[in-house]
């Protein structure tokens, strides 16, 4: 072996524990967000996602949107939104004044899609609006694992990621809105897939909560203590002192 | 002669009952700064964190219906004598659960911002010191809540919630399980309180988190929650 290598072989093995603690810490980070209602929609929700890498756990739950659609269980596309300013919109996103925020409206908000929660099959963005494998139904608690690109991982962990829940209760909607077409489909509504429910990923708080100083853990009453001791000192002392002048007087 | 012999006599008694007195009082002192000697309560670990299966059918279930934002104003846990403000707090720069600064809103309760309001969907965090460097602070007894107690929320709707305590427990600060506390079960509406335990004396630090995990079972009184669009 090569002098320079036999230095450099335990120099490798002694890096080696350094490199797998730091790549410990940084592995997973969970994040989480609220789910609250845009459009004037009734619902919430929560999603958390946990980010190894570009894998991530995913669990959204939401309640209390419109359950069903010309009779038949309302399908919900979801997203995690990625590329805009990592925020929901709000009512002044509605440009054309129908009192909805359309898809499209929302997009300077909260990007475009990253990915789709679907229950099954495609998550890529072009499974966008596949209402077939959209959670269907006015609640769901949703739970898969994605392999997200590498540009939505980033955005999950800077903040700018954002989940977004379609699909509003026509009945709900101006008159205007409610003969408006979609955006992004022209064969739906306006209110199938304009977004219900939005939230922005924050990371969740790391290590534990330094909600104590031990002030109340040490000892208490430290004056009380110490006077009690004192008058214990001073009154011992002069009875010692009493009863020394006593003895020998008797002597 | 017999004269100044009493009074030398009655001097000495003098001075024996004074001496007596203050080492009797000096006593009664010392007593009474141990017996005073208040350290918190340390929690008792109970109950199960996960109550979804349970609370899927039943009345429970449908107590507990989900309601929309609305800012939590105030706390009253009576098990731990607690009745206080909660304001709202956020992440410090290096990502840590924020908590109260030192400052007229120090001894009041915290919701962390980025969690659900009580009453919505998933768990809601409420935080609060346990001492602070002037001494007790709002979760000083925390750790004498226990699986059953219950927990009422003012928001600022108007709505008054109700959470039953379904479990206890206390984490090491080294090993907090974040994804236990501030994730789980989102599909009902969860409350949970953070506050530091075991103290460590020779580190002189809380080197524990007690975390009391409760779920919605009442709405004493509903809210005027007006729908908003600012996603807050």
């Amino acid at each position: 072996m090569h002098k320079a290598l036999r230095v450099l072989v335990p120099l490798a093995a002694a890096a080696t524990p350094l490199a797998l603690m730091s790549s410990a810490t940084a592995a997973g980070t969970s994040y989480q967000t609220t789910l609250n209602p845009l459009n004037h929609a009734s619902g919430t929700g929560m999603a958390t996602i946990s980010l190894q890498g570009n894998t991530a756990n995913i669990h959204v739950s939401w309640s209390g949107l419109a359950a069903t659609f010309n009779g038949s269980p309302y399908p919900h596309v979801q997203h995690i939104h990625v590329g805009g300013q990592g925020q929901c919109p709000t009512t002044s996103a509605d440009k054309n004044g129908d009192g909805v925020i359309s898809t499209t409206e929302g997009g300077p908000a909260y990007g475009g899609i990253g990915t789709t929660l679907s229950e099954h099959g495609d998550t890529s963005p072009a499974a966008g609006t596949n209402i077939k494998i959209a959670p269907s139904s006015g609640s769901t608690d949703y739970q898969r694992t994605i392999n997200v690109s590498s540009k939505v991982a980033a955005a999950i962990r800077d903040g700018s990621a954002v989940v977004v829940v379609h699909g509003l209760d026509p009945s709900t909607l101006s008159k205007k809105a409610q003969n408006e077409k979609s955006d992004l489909v022209k064969s739906l509504p306006l209110a199938a897939t304009s977004p219900a429910l939005c939230g922005v990923l924050t990371a969740m708080p790391t290590g534990g909560v330094a909600t104590g100083t031990g002030s109340t853990a040490g000892v208490e009453n430290q004056g009380l203590l110490e006077a009690g001791g004192a008058l214990v000192l001073v009154g011992g002392l002069a009875l010692y002192g009493v009863r020394r002048r006593r003895t020998t007087i008797g002597v | 002669m017999a004269g100044h012999v009493g009074s030398r006599r009655g001097r000495r008694g003098g001075l024996i009952t004074a001496a007596l007195a203050a080492v009797v009082t000096g006593i009664v002192l010392i007593a009474f700064a141990i017996l005073h000697q208040e350290s918190a309560p340390a929690p008792q670990v109970a109950g199960r964190i996960d109550t979804g299966r349970t609370l899927d059918s039943g009345a429970a279930a449908r107590a507990a219906k989900v309601i929309g934002a609305a800012r939590p104003t105030r706390i009253r846990i009576p098990a731990a004598g607690v009745d206080t403000a909660v304001n709202a707090i956020g992440l410090n720069p290096d990502g840590s659960l924020a908590v109260p600064q030192p400052g007229p809103h120090l001894n009041e309760a915290a919701w962390f911002r980025n969690s659900p309001t009580p009453g919505q969907q998933g768990p809601a965090i409420i935080e609060g010191h346990v001492d602070s460097v002037e001494g007790e602070s709002v979760f000083f007894r925390l750790g004498a809540v226990r699986p059953g107690n219950r927990i009422r929320v003012w928001r600022a709707d108007g709505s008054i919630l109700e959470f039953t305590v379904n479990a206890v427990r206390d984490y090491p600060k080294a090993t907090f399980p974040t994804s236990v506390v501030y994730g789980g079960d989102l599909s009902a509406p969860q409350l949970r309180l953070i506050t530091c335990s075991d103290f460590n004396e020779t580190t002189h630090h809380h080197e524990g988190n007690e975390v009391v995990f409760s779920h919605l079972t009442r709405v004493v009184r509903p809210g005027t929650h007006a729908v908003r669009d600012d996603g807050r």
